[in-house]
């Protein structure tokens, strides 16, 4: 099938923080087989695997824009505020964001931690 | 990087806003059909991320209410004000939004109708509301990643949460180095579904698992599927017998052990793959068993393909020895601690003498949960039963009281249940509700239930043994071993903390056997022991197998093949045996397809042989319901089972192809459960295939071309199928609901209903239905059910002599008191086992005064002679297809045919007195005809049926041969594997031959009388002078038996005798009515003058005189009375008919 070709995957993305791996099958701000959306960061995007649809995608994550690590979307590994900031860049510049995410950061009991069962590098 | 210019950011007039009463004018309703439309113009249409009218366009709405709510609530928040902040020195920071906004949150933009060209509707909306609109789809989209993106995320820690994630490197590492790598790990430690993937992940693309169970493939595929990420792609997929995902660009496929032999049959090295799990070896199936010692030959031959076994910790030494000290990676399974509480039962007055179970020991278990623990404690109760009729003996009592307490459901689950129910085990109970699923070992690893607390394990299971000597299927009950104890208290230990309750003494789990006997060591060896004769891997005896079967089971198998004619004397694959080791059927059915193949009756054949191949679709449940019965029995035969199961595939076909016809809740109505009868339509497909490919059957003929309406017609309604398949698909799998307390004490299975309808997610798509008519051309289908339905009587006859034959030596005798008995106590002898019943569901269990002689023509001889030599020209055998013993021995799928002709016809070992009034078949049926003369010519009349009959089958077989070296060939299509003349004069004249009616009785031999049957070899060999008396063969004395060997079957004179001695010296003057021959003859005498007589007319279908033929009606067997209400009108119907008669009438 045509789309299907489309979404060979062109590597696989890891998160640098907490080891997430996935194949990503485009980077960019301009997801395939979508014309209305546009991502505001360079983004590691897949398709969605979790709905037949093909044209929806899923971003996997991005560069930290002060550290420059790979990190994936995930709460306990980045965030987002008009740019991507891991967690750790934003703890160490953490009054350099409103009070409402310093108070998201608080919330989260265990701030910024590797998942407790740290995974092999295997897939 | 800088945020891309957007829209999002330019002006601060889409800044959040409080929505209050008086800021708008107009009234502005969300709510309202018109203005949402007006949105979904502008904003879903088809190349946008939402579609207008699709499920996601509704789940947004759904949001946009919610997000609306909650700002609501939030409109007092306050802007925050930070001043005068300093810059910061990170130019990343340096420019972050002062004002906060939860939009900058969100890492990605929608654009405006009024960006996306002109065309667009949306220009017309107040920009308010377009902003507004705007901001929750952005939202709604970012609740879609996060969603997605947590599910993924999860899905990862789950996978590196299992015991088997520390050991993945390790598995590859040795896998790179060795050629054999055995995985031991406990149930729930993840081999299968990681260890396929770990493969994926090191680049491996050509990835075989094997599985022992179809249903595993199929799980397992989409378990693999999903977690590897490509639940919607084609890398990982399955291949069951009758249904493959499997594409070029699959890398692992799961598939059958069946499945794999074949495809080493086909290609005995394999090349398509790189390395082959093998997976759950610790269950010792037959085929997994040859499957390892099919692999430990290869594996020299294939250094670069890689082996890996998979295995529970049972006995993994054995498998590592057997591959050369394998090197085996141990995987912990992830259990927690479980209690053993063992509670023996004890032996306490029973309700009933009946043997059913006594179920108050398992009611205790279910009391003694609800006082020990608060229903809040979630955890579900998994009890371990033998069987079927143990599941029900508990299932009853249960709901019972499960209905007083209201804190049970209750579900059955076992092999024999529709797929749908079986489904039913891993839905969830509501709070503060068990499950109590009561199982048979099924569970014990071939299933795997989450939330199991509770195990109950009875000790006990039914298995299958087989008794080599009488051909006899066992179930039988035995203790369970050590293992399959452990097996089954560790499903009390997957989620936390859990209790095993034993119902026996510690003393006797200690006396357990360690391991379960190995299926190679229990069961038939025919159909192993053919596969291992055309995969040519020498001889089955020394075969190194990892556990040798049983000498004395190999050599019954290779008797019965040579029996069957699949071997030949050396042991060889006869061209016969090479066939039926193609078809995946046992080996009486397969010769009936070809045999039917030959007599032109191959769509009915196909369709019995089909239906005796997959499981009774009969539900136990509906035995009992009289509406069901009564509703079936149109359907029935007295010709017997295989009749039955033809009738009801016939009419279900007819059913499907009605328009709207809704064969679901046909098959309901009479107790009949539909997922065999797909099963049945697959098999007789690949059967039809097979005989095609060997050339048994002309290939499909070309579909008529039809006029190009009708064309198109086909192809709109096949499009719309497509369609329906896929929204489906799309549906995504059942999703599991919660169980209702009420459901279950229903019945269980009895809802399917408004299961159905549940699960279709409304629309109710009988999706079975839509992949029946994808895969199969209702049209071929319907056009061979509407043939076979007007089978006529000589068909009929041909078709239950190509099962008897087929079926042959299973036959049992009635006992000649059967006619004093009740319906129900009907008994039959087969040569090995006396005393067998009828199987509840058989047709003559109903009726067996079809199988009592009728007429009564004469009693034979005087006083000594009693009741049982009754004489008659109409004594029937029941042959069967297989003989199961539970609790009684039954005979299972019978037919009734005509005993003499038939045993005349098949036996092996026919042995006669000197004038051939008394025959002995096969040593164990005693035959006395009244007429010498008659029974003379009916002997010689069979020789040379089966004469020519053998020559016919040889030159079907010889053509297949030879059609398989030239298939490219241009062959003449047109040219009939044998002669259609031949086989339509030899189908008449065996017709005639079944149809003669010369009286006789019929007997079982007592033992005694089968030890002391023959004469034994003679000193005086005085070659009786009879020239021709059995066509032109040579008599030459028997070794044993004494007498003489007529033909390989057939000794004459050779049985003692208590009769007079000159008998046979009588001679009465006759004249020959060819020649005018005038002269004193014995019987024998004058037949051999007839068979010899130059005058005689040559094509004389001898010994046929006596038989008179059924005049050549049409009308058809299956035909019952039937009274049309709507017209007032009795007819004489077949079921079909009925059904187009209806039809009128609506």
């Amino acid at each position: 099938m045509a789309h299907e070709a489309e979404h060979q995957p062109l590597g696989v993305f890891e998160c640098q923080l907490c080891s997430l791996t996935a194949p990503y099958s485009y980077v960019g701000q301009k997801p395939p087989n979508t014309q209305s959306i546009i991502l505001l960061e360079e983004s590691f995007v897949t398709k969605d695997p979790f709905t037949p649809d093909k044209d929806r995608f899923l971003v996997l994550g991005s560069r930290c824009s002060v550290c420059s690590r790979l990190v994936c979307v995930g709460p306990e590994c980045s965030l987002f505020y008009s740019k991507r900031f891991c967690l750790p860049c934003v703890q160490e510049n953490v009054h350099a964001f409103p009070q409402e995410i310093r108070h998201d950061l608080e919330k989260r009991k265990v701030p910024w931690k590797r998942p407790a069962s740290q995974p092999s590098t295997q897939a | 990087m800088p945020p891309p210019r957007t829209r999002e950011h330019r002006g601060h007039w889409d800044r959040p806003r409080a929505p209050s009463g008086e800021e708008a004018p107009e009234k502005w309703d969300w709510n309202c059909p018109e203005t949402r439309s007006l949105f979904e113009d502008a904003f879903f249409q088809d190349e946008d991320y939402i579609r207008q009218g699709s499920e996601e366009c509704q789940k947004f709405w759904t949001f946009f209410e919610r997000l609306q709510r909650f700002q609501h609530l939030k409109t007092t928040r306050k802007e925050e004000k930070d001043p005068g902040q300093p810059k910061h020195s990170i130019p990343a920071l340096a420019d972050l939004p002062r004002t906060y906004d939860p939009r900058y949150r969100i890492n990605l933009s929608v654009l405006g109708p009024d960006t996306r060209g002109s065309r667009r509707p949306g220009r017309r909306l107040p920009p308010e509301r377009v902003s507004e609109f705007r901001r929750a789809l952005l939202h709604y989209l970012d609740f879609g990643q996060k969603q997605a993106f947590g599910r993924l995320a999860k899905l990862q820690r789950e996978r590196a949460a299992l015991p088997i994630a520390q050991y993945g490197q390790r598995i590859l590492k040795t896998l790179k180095e060795h050629q054999v790598v055995v995985v031991a790990g406990d149930t729930g430690c993840g081999k299968s579904t990681q260890v396929p993937q770990y493969l994926l992940a090191a680049g491996f693309s050509h990835v075989a698992c094997t599985q022992p169970r179809r249903i595993a493939c199929i799980s397992l595929a989409k378990r693999v599927g999903f977690e590897s990420l490509s639940q919607y792609g084609s890398q990982v997929g399955y291949q069951i017998r009758f249904e493959s995902t499997r594409s070029a660009a699959t890398k692992v496929v799961f598939l059958t052990v069946g499945l794999l032999l074949r495809q080493i049959q086909r290609e005995p090295s394999l090349p398509q793959y790189q390395v082959l799990i093998v997976d759950e070896v610790h269950e010792r199936h037959l085929h997994n068993d040859f499957l390892l010692g099919v692999l430990r030959r290869l594996l020299p031959q294939r250094p670069d393909l890689k082996v890996i076994l998979m295995s529970a910790t049972i006995n993994i030494s054995l498998f590592s020895s057997y591959f050369d000290n394998a090197p085996v990676v141990q995987v912990p399974g992830r259990l927690f601690p479980i209690t053993v509480v063992y509670q023996p039962v004890e032996a306490e007055p029973t309700v009933s003498k009946s043997e059913k179970l006594d179920p108050r020991p398992f009611l205790r278990v279910l009391q003694a949960i609800d006082n020990k623990y608060p229903p809040e404690e979630r955890g579900d109760l998994l009890v371990f039963l033998s069987g079927m009729a143990e599941i029900s003996a508990v299932l009853e009592a249960a709901q019972t009281y499960a209905s007083h307490t209201q804190r049970w459901v209750v579900l059955p689950l076992h092999s024999a249940l529709s797929v749908a129910d079986q489904d039913k085990v891993f839905d969830v109970a509501p709070p503060g509700v068990r499950k109590c699923i009561l199982s048979t070992n099924i569970a014990e690893t071939s299933v795997t239930i989450d939330g199991i607390r509770f195990v109950v394990d009875s000790g006990k299971v039914k298995e299958m043994s087989y008794d080599p000597q009488a051909k006899l299927q066992r179930l039988q009950e035995f203790w369970i071993s050590q293992a399959s104890a452990e097996q089954r208290k560790g499903r009390a230990g997957r989620t936390g903390p859990g209790v095993c309750f034993r119902l026996y003494a510690e003393s006797d789990y200690d006396a357990f056997a360690p391991y379960a006997v190995p299926e190679i060591r229990r069961v038939a060896l025919d159909t192993l022991v053919l596969q291992m004769k055309s995969m040519s891997v020498g001889d089955p005896r020394t075969f190194p197998f990892i556990e040798p079967p049983p000498p004395a089971s190999l050599e019954t198998a290779i008797r019965y093949l040579r029996d069957q004619g699949a071997l030949d004397s050396s042991e060889a694959l006869t061209p016969i045996g090479s066939l039926l080791a193609q078809l995946p059927v046992d080996v009486v059915i397969g010769k009936m397809l070809i045999l039917g193949s030959m007599f032109h009756l191959a769509e009915p054949v196909l369709t019995i042989a089909a239906a005796l191949s997959v499981q009774s679709p009969f539900t136990r449940s509906a035995q009992s319901n009289l509406e069901c019965a009564a509703a079936r029995r149109p359907l029935e035969s007295d010709q017997g089972d295989p009749f039955t199961l033809f009738n009801v595939f016939n009419t279900w076909v007819q059913v499907k192809s009605e328009r709207g016809g809704n064969s679901r809740k046909w098959c309901r109505r009479r107790g009949i459960e539909e997922h065999r009868l797909y099963e049945m339509a697959n098999l007789r497909r690949q059967f039809k295939e097979l005989l095609e490919d060997h050339g048994l059957l002309a290939g499909a003929q070309a579909l008529k071309p039809g006029d190009s309406y009708s064309r198109l017609q086909q192809r709109r309604e096949r499009r719309a199928l497509h369609q329906l398949k896929r929204q489906h698909e799309e549906g995504g799998a059942r999703r599991r609901k919660v169980l209702r307390l009420q459901e279950e004490q229903e019945g269980g299975s009895s809802d399917e209903d408004r299961g159905t309808a549940a699960r279709g997610a409304g629309n109710n798509v009988d999706i079975q239905d839509v992949k029946f008519k994808l895969r199969h051309n209702l049209e071929q289908l319907q056009a061979a059910a509407s043939s076979a339905q007007a089978l006529t009587r000589d068909q009929l006859a041909l078709l239950k002599l190509v099962l008897g034959r087929g079926l042959y030596p299973q036959l049992a005798v009635p006992d000649p008191f059967n006619g004093g008995r009740k319906d129900s106590d009907q008994i039959f002898h087969t040569q090995a086992k006396q005393g067998t019943v009828l199987h509840p569901t058989c047709v003559f269990a109903s009726s067996p005064e079809v199988l009592h002689p009728k007429e009564p023509e004469a009693r034979a001889g005087e006083g000594s002679r009693d009741d049982r030599d009754r004489m008659s020209s109409r004594h029937q055998l029941l042959t069967f297809v297989s003989l199961l013993e539970t609790n009684k021995p039954y005979l299972v799928n019978c037919v009734r045919i005509p005993a003499l002709q038939s045993l005349l016809l098949f036996s092996r070992a026919l042995d006669t007195n000197g004038d051939c009034s008394r025959l002995v078949a096969d040593g164990w049926l005693e035959l006395q005809l009244a007429d010498t003369e008659g029974a003379v010519r009916l002997l010689a009349a069979s020789l040379r049926l089966r004469a020519r009959w053998e020559s016919a089958l040889d030159q079907q077989l010889a053509h297949q041969a030879r059609g398989r070296g030239q298939r490219e060939e241009e062959e003449d299509e047109e040219e009939a594997p044998v002669n259609r003349q031949e086989v339509a004069a030899l189908s008449r004249e065996l017709l005639q031959f079944m149809a003669s009616k010369v009286p006789y009785s019929l007997r079982r031999l007592t033992g005694l009388e089968a030890q002391n049957l023959y004469v034994g070899p003679q000193t005086i060999t005085t070659a009786p002078s009879l020239p021709g008396l059995f066509g032109s063969s040579a008599l030459s004395p028997h070794p044993t038996k004494g007498g003489y060997a007529v033909t390989d079957f057939l000794t004459y004179n050779c049985l003692t005798s208590d009769t007079d001695l000159y008998s046979d010296c009588l001679r009465t003057f006759w004249t020959c009515p060819h020649c005018g021959l005038h002269m004193p003859l014995t019987p024998l005498e004058r037949i051999a003058h007839e068979n010899s007589c130059p005058d005689a007319p040559r094509d004389d279908p001898a010994g046929a005189e006596e038989a008179t033929p059924e005049p050549q009606q049409k009308t058809s067997a299956l035909q019952r009375p039937y009274r049309c209400e709507a017209c007032q009108k009795d007819f004489l119907f077949t079921p079909t008919e009925v059904l187009r008669h209806r039809r009128q009438h609506v």
